[in-house]
């Protein structure tokens, strides 16, 4: 089965005594902008990190067109077409923007390890070809003018955006963002809205973590509630709203997030 | 900065293509340990530098190059050039097959292994293992180059091959800066857990960039082995191999920080000689220093260049 849904069964994932997934499933529809929201602490990197072979969870399955992936390794599943972003942004920092969108062509070319001692003629038009597709990110998430400067010499939301280039650059057919709009003002979090509109537009899945609820709600198609690592509740934003254990995890907790 | 990339080279390349005729042959030797010690240096680089590896060990696969040029030459009789590519494959495999068990330990660790490594290998070497390595003197006699049945005794000659041995190193290394594999082992340096997450299988890369790395030492091992007609012990001792890893450290991972490392360490003691016993001083508050002021190097790195044509000229630009 070709279909681009991701199936979590039963996830467990443990930290010596605190179990910080605990037994949860959830299903990621092809085409969809699937929510995952919690409070602090409450597991939401940990899910993303064993469904992106950073971790192994120690039960459960993590199905991924039905293969399942659990237990494979980061590379191993970007190949398989699932690309991340990280909640605290993992750029490239001395190299420069185009640098880092075009290690997202790493797994697209076609060089072999020895192209990097002896080129050839093909292993040089590869080279031009994915640099062509660097520039097409770097137009599509607007950053042409930023080609050559450092990615840590650059504002945090610009960095936030190279990253999901980044990301877009191996052409993955499930995106997964960790809290992509933490640390933006609010017009640059009306422009991340956008572009997650036009990522999906490229028929393009989208898995994100998010603690600005405003945006959840508004971009969402469905979503995940957990706190303690374990479900809570799911459904449409609207459903998930009026939910009497999602009001009460949110206000219950101490550290609310300010939205 | 930008013209003096661009002359740079050329410069280098006419300056030390005409300097042998200049020179006597005293100075024709320091010469010719200078490229010699450039192309090691310079292949600690892609292990070092590029890859960030804490490779302590390089004298071994230098040492390994050298000695096999040295044993097939006067054991079995080959002529030095002949020699070549097992100087080349055979450091290359061991570099491999050594650095697959250990590439995945943390910076500190893979240090210490690598010396462990380096250490018994001179021992190795001192207790003329098989019969074939001559203990604490080494091995002596060896041929001159020959090419195609032709003596080449000239020193003017080991220059000229050690010169060309550089250039195809530099040659490799501006390959490997724009190719995949190369800018996949800036980026398992820079973030080894971003560059797994974006599909790079950084395990593959980092026992590349060892086996790239001792391949070209070997190489240079063959060029040192011509131009001493001999290899002993001593000379890949694992103070041999501290000397590349600073160089590498305090000249900024580029090749203008490493050539001129190289040239603070092994040719100023030359010109000084009164400098040689005080080399280690000077090189260690050299060390100290760079680092504090320095962090990045003398030289820093400037990464894997980007085509002119993403380059738009605005404030903003770089
Ligand atoms: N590598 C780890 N080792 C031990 N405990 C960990 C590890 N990673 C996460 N945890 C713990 O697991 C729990 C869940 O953490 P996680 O980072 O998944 O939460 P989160 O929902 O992403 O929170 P936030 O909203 O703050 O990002 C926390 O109690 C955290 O301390
Ligand atoms: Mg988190």
């Amino acid at each position: 089965m070709a279909h681009n849904e991701l199936i979590l069964n039963n996830v467990t994932k443990r930290f010596g005594g605190l179990t910080a997934v605990d037994d949860l499933s959830f299903t990621v529809a092809d085409g969809q902008i699937y929510g995952v929201i919690g409070p602090n602490g409450a597991g939401k990197t940990t899910v993303f990190n064993c469904i992106t072979g950073i971790y192994k969870s120690e039960e459960g399955s993590v199905q991924w067109r039905g293969e399942e992936i659990r237990g494979m390794t980061p590379y191993q599943i970007v190949d398989r077409g699932i690309v991340r972003t990280f909640q605290t942004i993992r750029l490239f920092g001395q190299m420069s923007v185009a640098e880092n969108i075009m290690s997202g062509r790493h797994i697209k070319s076609s060089q072999s390890w020895w192209h990097g001692i002896v080129p050839t003629l093909g292993s040089r038009r590869d080279e031009k070809e994915n640099w062509l597709k660097v520039q097409e990110q770097l137009e599509f998430f607007d950053l042409g003018e930023f080609a050559a400067t450092p990615t840590n010499s650059l504002p945090y939301g610009l960095q936030r955006r190279v990253e999901i280039a980044r990301a877009m650059a191996v052409e993955p057919t499930l995106l997964i963002l960790d809290e992509p709009a933490a640390g933006l003002n609010d017009k640059e979090t009306l422009g991340l809205v956008e572009t997650i509109y036009k990522i999906r537009e490229k028929g393009v899945t989208v898995l994100l973590i998010e603690h600005d609820m405003d945006m959840v709600m508004e971009i969402t198609d469905y979503l995940t509630v957990i706190n303690f690592g374990k479900k809570i509740a799911e459904g449409t934003p609207v459903e998930v709203q009026a939910n009497p254990a999602v009001i009460e995890a949110y206000l219950g907790s101490e550290d609310d997030d300010d939205e | 900065m930008k013209n003096f990339e661009r002359y740079a080279f050329p410069i280098f390349f006419v300056v030390m293509a005409i300097l042998p005729t200049l020179l006597d042959p005293r100075w024709q030797a320091v010469a010719i340990t200078f490229l010699i010690f450039a192309v090691v240096a310079l292949s600690q680089d892609i292990i070092l530098g590029k890859a960030g590896m804490f490779n302590m060990g390089q004298a071994l696969f230098f040492g390994m190059g050298a000695y096999i040029t040295a044993i097939l030459n006067s054991h079995y009789g080959w002529p030095i050039l002949a020699t070549i590519p097992l100087a080349v494959l055979l450091p290359a495999l061991f570099g491999i097959v050594l650095a697959a068990p250990i590439v995945h330990l943390r910076g500190d660790y893979l240090l210490v292994v690598t010396i462990g490594f380096n250490i018994v290998f001179v021992q190795v070497l001192q207790n003329n293992l098989g019969g074939v390595t001559g203990g604490p003197n080494g091995i002596f006699g060896l041929d001159p180059l020959s090419f195609f049945g032709t003596q080449l005794t000239s020193q003017l000659a080991v220059y000229y091959f050690a010169f060309i041995v550089l250039l195809l190193t530099l040659w490799v290394m501006n390959n490997l800066e724009k190719s995949k594999a190369g800018r996949a082992l800036h980026y398992l340096r820079e973030d080894h857990l971003a560059a797994e997450s974006i599909g790079i299988n950084t395990r593959v890369y980092k026992i590349f960039a060892f086996g790239l790395g001792a391949g070209i030492a070997g190489l240079a091992g063959t060029v040192f082995a011509t131009q001493y007609a001999a290899v002993s012990p001593e000379a890949f001792e694992f103070i041999v191999s501290v000397l590349f890893f600073s160089i590498v450290l305090v000249g900024g991972s580029s090749i203008p920080g490493v050539l001129l490392g190289v040239f603070v360490m092994f040719v100023l003691p030359e010109i000084f000689r009164e400098f040689a016993t005080w080399r280690y001083f000077v090189f260690g508050f050299a060390m100290i220093l760079a680092m504090i002021l320095r962090p990045r190097g003398i030289w820093p790195a400037t990464f894997g260049k980007i085509p002119k044509f993403l380059i738009k000229e605005t404030r903003h630009g770089a």
